[in-house]
């Protein structure tokens, strides 16, 4: 327990106010045992501090404005959304679409690099340009 | 009742769950901090418009910052705390520098019929009080009495001792109490 004279506990109520209950905790004990040493002083010294808390207390805490609350509400990350059944469903048959698409690929590449052509050989060579796709007959490439 | 994590962080849960998008963590969250984050600005600015403005944009920070807390740190209500002074010591840098380019018109200060009815009203004099206090001492008697946080927490959020906290408090309240004496007679 802190050591505590009339003087600390002046200064205590000066800077906290009336109730012991909101003073410093590690000193509230000795406060305590202050008030049931030196009662009369003590207890003057708290109503003194009380009278403006009480002072104070009239300002009471602004309620939010409908307003108010529906912006800050509305500023509020998205709600999650449950993974239903029907998203479910839909994530699957994006999923079944695009494997069957993959294996489609697979057939047709394939299929091409089983059937020579014309166009194979006259080495045409794709290279990317941007975005573009140019084709460039060999030879004419460069790095 | 709140979660308590090994943290000690009683919103650590909560703040987790809004990261992942739970719309009824995000309606629990702002139900317990928009009115203290509300109600910070309003001690703070002393302008209920602005007071609004400040505490619908320490949301979008929250939101923002929500998906990545890392537990273990400071609490995130400390945190909301310290992004809302932020945007309120932003606002009040700039309303001085407004005066200072337009300095205000003399207040008269001589008698007028609605300044007895005023005088009356406990909440616009307590509200005039903390105004005219300055700036960290509104800021220390804010955080302490209307925010209730430990003098410990609050000295961190200010970046000042325990002991610069208490001497911020003692001379916040002194000039509230001389502000205010009347009121007590």
């Amino acid at each position: 327990m802190s050591a505590m004279d009339a003087q600390r506990f002046e200064t205590l109520a000066e800077a906290h106010g009336g109730l012991i209950t909101r003073w410093p905790a590690a000193e509230q004990d000795a406060a305590y045992a202050w008030l049931a040493e030196a009662p009369e002083a003590a207890q003057a010294v708290l109503s003194q501090a009380l009278a403006l808390d009480e002072a104070l207390d009239v300002l009471r805490p602004p309620s939010p404005s409908t307003a108010l609350r529906d912006a800050v509400l509305a500023a509020a990350p998205a709600p999650a959304r449950p993974r239903t059944l029907a998203r479910w469903l839909t994530g699957a048959g994006i999923g079944a679409a695009l494997a069957a698409a993959s294996a489609a690929g697979v057939v047709v590449g394939v299929q091409v690099a089983q059937a020579p052509t014309e166009a194979s050989s006259e080495a045409a060579v794709a290279v990317a340009v941007e975005d573009d796709w140019i084709l460039l007959p060999d030879g004419e490439n460069q790095s | 009742m709140r979660d308590l994590t090994l943290s000690g962080d009683p919103d650590e849960a909560l703040v987790a769950r809004v990261g992942r998008g739970d719309h009824a963590a995000v309606q629990t969250l702002v139900a317990r901090k928009l009115p203290r984050m509300l109600q910070l600005a309003q001690r703070m600015l002393n302008d209920a418009a602005e007071a609004e403005d400040v505490a619908q944009e320490v949301f979008v920070r929250a939101w923002k910052q929500a998906p990545n807390w890392k537990p273990g740190g400071a609490r995130f209500d400390t945190w909301l705390h310290r992004v809302a002074l932020n945007l309120c010591y932003d606002r009040l840098r700039r309303r001085r520098e407004q005066t200072m380019a337009e300095p205000p018109e003399q207040v008269d200060t001589g008698p007028a019929p609605d300044r007895g009815l005023l005088a009356r009203d406990t909440g616009v004099r307590v509200t005039a009080a903390l105004g005219a206090l300055p700036d960290r001492q509104r800021e220390a008697v804010v955080l302490c009495h209307y925010q209730d946080l430990g003098n410990i927490e609050a000295a961190s959020l200010m970046g000042v001792s325990v002991e610069a906290l208490e001497s911020l408090l003692s001379r916040g309240r002194r000039a509230l109490r001389a502000a205010l004496a009347d009121l007590r007679e």
